[in-house]
């Protein structure tokens, strides 16, 4: 690792006055956030980034924890251990995408130190972007070798230029759950749908994921109060089961009104360079009668527009069945 | 038995003895130990041998006191670290001195002006800590130049493609075989199957990498700490190394962590190792990391195989023709051949190699086994499926040996098989699950040699040691070495320390080939007899016996005329204590084990994937030694099996000439969630006095096993490893919709 | 250099070395407890897994600065004189070969059983499926660990 400055800033405004003065995308060098380490410690050893400075976010109160807000949604701060969302039994109807999301990353070891945050905020795992001597087009290079070469994991919706898909299991999750996310900069604090925070490559800019500044900081999510009888689930897919980033996952949340779906969410991971919300699918749900036609309809709709590469084309019906497995679990299809 | 045959019992002996009976002595013939065989007691005597005993070195592992050659630490000691090239081939450029110029560094030098191979070391450092010496590999100034490389079988044998050697990258194919009686075969067969079978490049991932620590400070004498499988191996390549002799160097493995083939030599991280320690006279510290793990240390070859065969209508296979392609990147690669196992009547077959710039494959548990395994195990199954006949039955009329014939019954009904609906006829991929069984059977050669020297040593305080410079690559080795004595002398296990991993001990061969066993143990065997020996004429001295009515047990000694308790007997002893030397008995070892195997699979026909919750292994071993050793083996090796089966591929970017899948995120093996109930069983048909290692035999059948249980659950036959979700999920798309 | 206290295996401990120092670095190489193994460097094989204030944690993916006050247990701190029954049970099932991934199995599994007396057998699976194995074959480490507490849930 080369050396740089670490830095432990008491509170979100100094990290932010510590990271660079200048907006936009963080360039190689350019002094860099370190949550839970547990991405970025690993890019430092391949060489991916080499900022001059690493601004250590783990000594500022109030980020880390989770709790319930006076009207029923969450709070979390970004510094939040994945364990302790997945370890929090009270996480359940509504909120159990987000807990069975976050018992789902990497490893036990992993998920101590991982945070919400840097979950979010994790760069692709794509192996072209991680390998120091392929420039691709996520790192400066004019190419994405996924798109010619080895794409099994690659995208199969809003590819283009780049074919990454997003990594996060929190991602999904938190979309479906409507979150909002919060970022600090240095003219204060600005709040979107977490839907919005994300960026496919051909929206923002190819060398990021999401909207986020260099000099900005996630600072927490905010999720608003469910529906009363909300139920919701994170189906993941992995290819090695013990540990593995999705192949494919589905965040679904719905809510049954007697023999009707009152409102339904469903945003698929490991499909594209975002998490992806199933919008024709969500459509065909809103407001429909139950019944396994309708399930079977919904899951067929979400696979609807995808473009599939030379080796990821099994992705297509491995999404419409996971889709038809949330749903039916949740109770879409019907009593059971 | 009739009074008046001569009777023989193995490693018994009659002798006269004098007994008094109503105040009168009385002649009589009894039944004693030859002391001068050195058989093992029979099994129903053992205490220990043929028992689950725990393993003599678990509480060194398990509280990390256990020294690995990682571990060693020594007084001065230089990290060393080495930089891998990228590509596939290049010309290298390296300006050393801004590494040797950096902090704590003290050597820094290009290894090659032009590599081999994709991931060939091109840059050595060392430095006084293991950051420092990272610090100084990266402040190596490095300009690649690519060469054109070849790294699949498409660029190998592209017109014009570089040569990864001088004689082209296809090499001579050996063929064997009369194509004109082949082709009257297939004539003869009621059904035929043609079909390609693909295997890839598995890697050994030994938790422990490659590595050497070098104790070196000048002078004439070295200490070379190596996680190798052969401890005498290292010896000379060390010395040559260091430029000292043979006699001045000494190899110690205590503990190392997985070798599975790869670790025979010194490898290069120890001649590396041993380089910089000539020049610098400090110790040096070399292990790969796991990046050169994957890229520098060997690999089972990948193959593709080309398979026609036929069977008649009563299941006898008569004609196979195939056409194998061994991918073993600069090396040759291995494949032990078609038909494999199977006895068919006429064969026609044609091997060879194709050549690329990637590091050379090596041995891995069975070279070139499981390749054909899977291939031969995958036709066999089609036949039997292609003739609607059941899976077991047929694989019994096309096996000779008996023993797997037994074992198929066995196997088949620990499986469940008798009662499985798909017995003749596969199960469809309706539903949203099927459930299969398949099968595999292997064969594994073994057999001794006469190499090992074993020293066994009983004090007169009765303190006893057992050493020979053999090693425990984890297999258990050490636990049978004290077992084995303490089983002969009537010791309870820690009552023998057992001592290995130093080539100042005795001569023992490298661990491979599933031989260290039944080379060692039955030389270890031969010291505790004539230890026993030894013990007895004391014994017997003191009691006024002959030295074979002392009986040693756990208590003691005792004979005709009376009792010594340990210590009383050892005291017996002179000072020095006594010490004898054990060599190869050929009558303990076994040549020839057979394997059957099971798996049952439940396959997700809405994911693809493949959950195996069931693997049976009924394996032979002639005597087994340790129980708990031998089935903690066959279950690793079933577990690297359905690994190789589901999830493990080499992968490279053969346009970009790099490597894709060179750490443990993109190379997956098996975890805690990948595995099934585990029936693993030591044969005990097997009544051979010999013993048998079996680390290579029941790796071999269990990808067929699986491949064979996929398609007996839902159809899809998958001839490509490793049976990942996308392509399961694919073939049950492919067949809803046909 | 900067000196760090950290607590390892319950005793304080002053250490030198520079912030970004892996803390598997610091255990190995200045505490001389060499018991946590670097299988991968990365976090992919948990053969470095300590308790960090209790909870596993990748010694490779710390750096020292993180642990400052903080409390370390390594495989060496598992047990005192006597090894604990869960290193027990390894050995009686079987549950070791090489040896070189157990210090991260052994100390997952020691948090797993300090949270959760009576884990479920789908729990203690769990709670190694980020340690790799390549010898054993991992399943009489469960079944060990299983006889040990009486899990008896089966498996999910």
């Amino acid at each position: 690792m080369r050396s740089f400055r670490i830095l432990t800033p008491r509170d979100v405004a100094t990290a932010v006055d510590q990271l660079p003065a200048t907006r936009g995308p963080a360039t190689r060098e350019d002094a860099r956030v370190l949550a839970g380490g547990q991405d970025i410690l690993t890019e430092l050893k391949h060489d991916l980034i080499a900022p001059e400075a690493l601004v250590d976010l783990s000594s500022i109160a109030g980020l880390e924890g989770h709790e319930r807000t006076p009207d029923g949604g969450l709070r979390i701060g970004a510094m939040t251990r994945l364990v302790d969302l997945e370890r929090d039994a009270s996480l359940a109807g509504a909120f159990a995408v987000l807990r069975e999301a976050a018992a789902s990353v990497a490893s036990p070891q992993i998920r101590t130190q991982a945070t919400v945050g840097g979950n979010l905020c994790q760069r692709p795992r794509c192996a072209y972007y991680r390998h120091s001597h392929a420039p691709c087009i996520k790192k400066g290079g004019s190419e994405c070798f996924a798109a010619t070469g080895h794409n099994k994991y690659n995208a199969i919706f809003g590819g283009g230029p780049s074919y990454i898909v997003h990594p996060s299991d929190l991602a999904p999750a938190l979309v479906a759950l409507n979150a909002e996310a919060v970022v600090v900069g240095p003219r204060g604090e600005r709040r979107m749908p977490l839907e919005n925070f994300f960026t496919l490559p051909s929206e923002g800019s190819i060398l990021r994921e999401n909207v986020l500044g260099k000099n900005e900081v996630l600072s927490e999510l905010i999720v608003p109060k469910p529906a009363d009888g909300t139920v919701s689930t994170y189906l993941k897919f992995r290819e090695r089961e013990s540990y593995d980033f999705a192949l494919v996952a589905v965040a679904c949340t719905l809510r049954i009104d007697g023999s009707k779906l009152a409102s339904a969410s469903l945003v698929l991971g490991g499909v594209a360079p975002i998490p992806w919300r199933a919008t024709r699918a969500e459509v065909l749900l809103a407001n429909a009668e139950v019944g396994v036609d309708l399930v079977r309809r919904a899951a067929q709709a979400s696979i609807e527009g995808a473009a599939p590469l030379s080796e990821n084309g099994y992705k297509l019906p491995l999404t419409r069945n996971l889709v038809w497995k949330a749903l039916t679990a949740l109770g879409a299809g019907g009593a059971r | 038995m009739s009074f008046m045959q001569e009777e023989k019992r193995p490693g018994k002996k009659k002798i006269k003895t004098t007994r008094v009976v109503n105040g009168l002595d009385v002649e009589e013939e009894v039944w004693v130990d030859d002391l001068e065989a050195p058989l093992f007691k029979p099994r129903e005597e053992c205490r220990l041998l043929g028992t689950r005993m725990k393993r003599v070195d678990g509480p060194a592992k398990l509280t990390g006191a256990a020294e690995y050659t990682s571990d060693v630490r020594l007084e001065g000691m230089l990290y060393a670290k080495v930089l891998l090239c990228p590509f596939g081939r290049a010309k290298v450029k390296i300006d050393a001195a801004p590494a040797l110029a950096s902090k704590g560094c003290v050597h820094a030098r290009q290894l090659v002006d032009e590599t081999k191979y994709l991931g060939q070391p091109v840059a050595v450092v060392a430095a006084a800590t293991p950051e420092l010496a990272e610090d100084a590999l990266r402040a190596l100034v490095v300009e690649y130049e690519p060469l054109p490389w070849v790294l699949d079988r498409g660029q190998a044998l592209a017109e014009g493609a570089p040569e990864v050697r001088s004689r082209g990258n296809l090499g001579r194919p050996t063929e064997d075989g009369d194509a004109g009686e082949v082709e009257a075969a297939f004539a003869q067969c009621a059904v035929v199957v043609e079909q390609e079978y693909s295997v890839p490049v598995q890697h050994h991932v030994c938790l422990e990498t490659h590595g050497t620590v070098v104790d070196y400070r000048g002078g004439e004498d070295a200490i070379v700490y190596c996680s190798t499988q052969s401890t005498h191996g290292i010896v000379g390549d060390a010395a040559e190394s260091l430029g000292l002799r043979k006699a001045q160097v000494r190899g110690i493995v205590q503990h190392m962590g997985g070798g599975f083939g790869s670790k025979f030599g010194l490898e290069r991280a120890g001649t590396l190792a041993c380089e910089i320690s000539r020049e610098q006279k400090r110790p040096v510290h070399l292990m790969w990391n796991r990046e050169a793990e994957f890229l520098t240390s060997g690999n089972r070859t990948g193959a593709w195989q080309r398979v026609k065969a036929g069977a008649n209508k009563d299941g006898r296979m008569l004609a196979m023709s195939s056409d194998v392609e061994r991918y073993g990147g600069i090396g040759g690669g291995s494949h032990a051949g078609l038909p494999y196992l199977y006895s068919v009547e006429k064969s026609l077959r044609k091997h060879a190699s194709v050549y690329m710039h990637l590091d050379t494959n090596c041995a891995m548990r069975a070279p070139g086994h499981p390749q054909a395994s899977f291939a031969m195990e995958s036709v066999v199954d089609e036949l039997a499926a292609g003739l609607g006949m059941d899976a077991v039955e047929f694989r019994k009329r096309n096996l000779n040996s008996p023993a797997h014939l037994r074992q198929l019954d066995r196997v088949a009904e620990l499986i469940g098989w008798n009662e499985h609906p798909n017995r003749t006829a596969p199960g469809s991929v309706d539903g949203f699950e099927a459930v299969g069984i398949g099968f595999g059977c292997s064969r594994w050669g073994v057999g001794g040699s006469p190499v090992c020297q074993v020293d066994v040593r009983v004090m007169n305080d009765g303190s006893v040691t057992a050493e020979v410079g053999s090693q425990d690559l984890g297999t258990g080795t050490r636990t049978y070495l004290a077992a084995i004595v303490a089983e002969e002398l009537g010791r309870p296990l820690d009552g023998v320390q057992a001592r290995l991993g130093d080539s100042r001990m005795g001569n023992a061969n490298g661990s491979g080939g599933s031989t260290t066993t039944p080379s060692l143990a039955p030389a270890v065997q031969d010291a505790a007899r004539q230890m026993r020996g030894v013990l007895s004429v004391a014994a017997a001295e003191h009691f006024g016996c002959a030295p074979e009515e002392v009986v040693l047990d756990p208590d003691g000694a005792r004979a005709p005329g009376g009792k010594l308790t340990w210590l009383e007997l050892c005291a017996l002893l002179p000072p020095e204590g006594a010490s004898v030397r054990g060599t190869w008995q050929s009558d303990l070892a076994v040549s020839g084990v057979a394997c059957t195997q099971a798996a049952r699979v439940r396959v997700d026909l809405l994911t693809g994937r493949v959950k195996v919750e069931k693997m049976v292994c009924l394996q032979e071993c002639g005597r087994p030694l340790n129980r708990l050793a031998l089935e903690s083996q066959i279950r690793g090796a079933m577990t690297q099996a359905l690994s190789y089966a589901l999830l493990e591929e080499r992968r490279v970017d053969p346009q970009l000439g790099i490597a894709l899948s060179a750490d443990l995120e993109t190379y997956k093996i098996a975890g805690s969630l990948e595995i099934p109930e585990f029936v693993a069983l030591v044969d005990d048909d097997d009544l051979r006095e010999g013993v048998a290692g079996v680390g290579e035999p029941p790796v071999i059948p269990g990808a067929g096993a699986i491949a064979n249980a996929v398609f007996n659950a839902c159809g899809v036959r998958l001839r490509h490893l490793p049976l990942t979700p996308d392509k399961v999920l694919n073939a049950i798309e492919e067949r809803k919709s046909s | 250099m900067t000196t760090w206290n950290v607590r390892v295996n319950g005793r304080e401990v002053s250490v030198e070395a520079p912030p970004m120092a892996r803390v598997l670095d610091v255990l190995r190489e200045s505490l001389g407890l060499t018991g946590s193994k670097e299988g991968c460097g990365e976090g992919e094989c948990g053969s470095c897994t300590v308790l960090l204030d209790g909870r596993p944690t990748c010694a490779c993916l710390v750096p020292i600065f993180q642990v400052e006050g903080r409390e370390l247990c390594t495989v060496e701190g598992v047990a005192g004189t006597e090894l604990d029954p869960l290193q027990r049970v390894m050995i009686e099932a079987g549950g070791v070969q090489c040896g070189a991934c157990t210090p991260g199995i052994v100390v997952s599994l020691r948090a797993l059983l300090d949270r959760d007396p009576r884990p479920t057998r789908a729990a203690v699976r769990e709670s190694i499926a980020g340690n790799l194995c390549r010898c054993t074959g991992y399943e009489r480490i469960l079944r060990a660990v299983e006889e040990l507490v009486g899990s008896e849930e089966a498996d999910a």
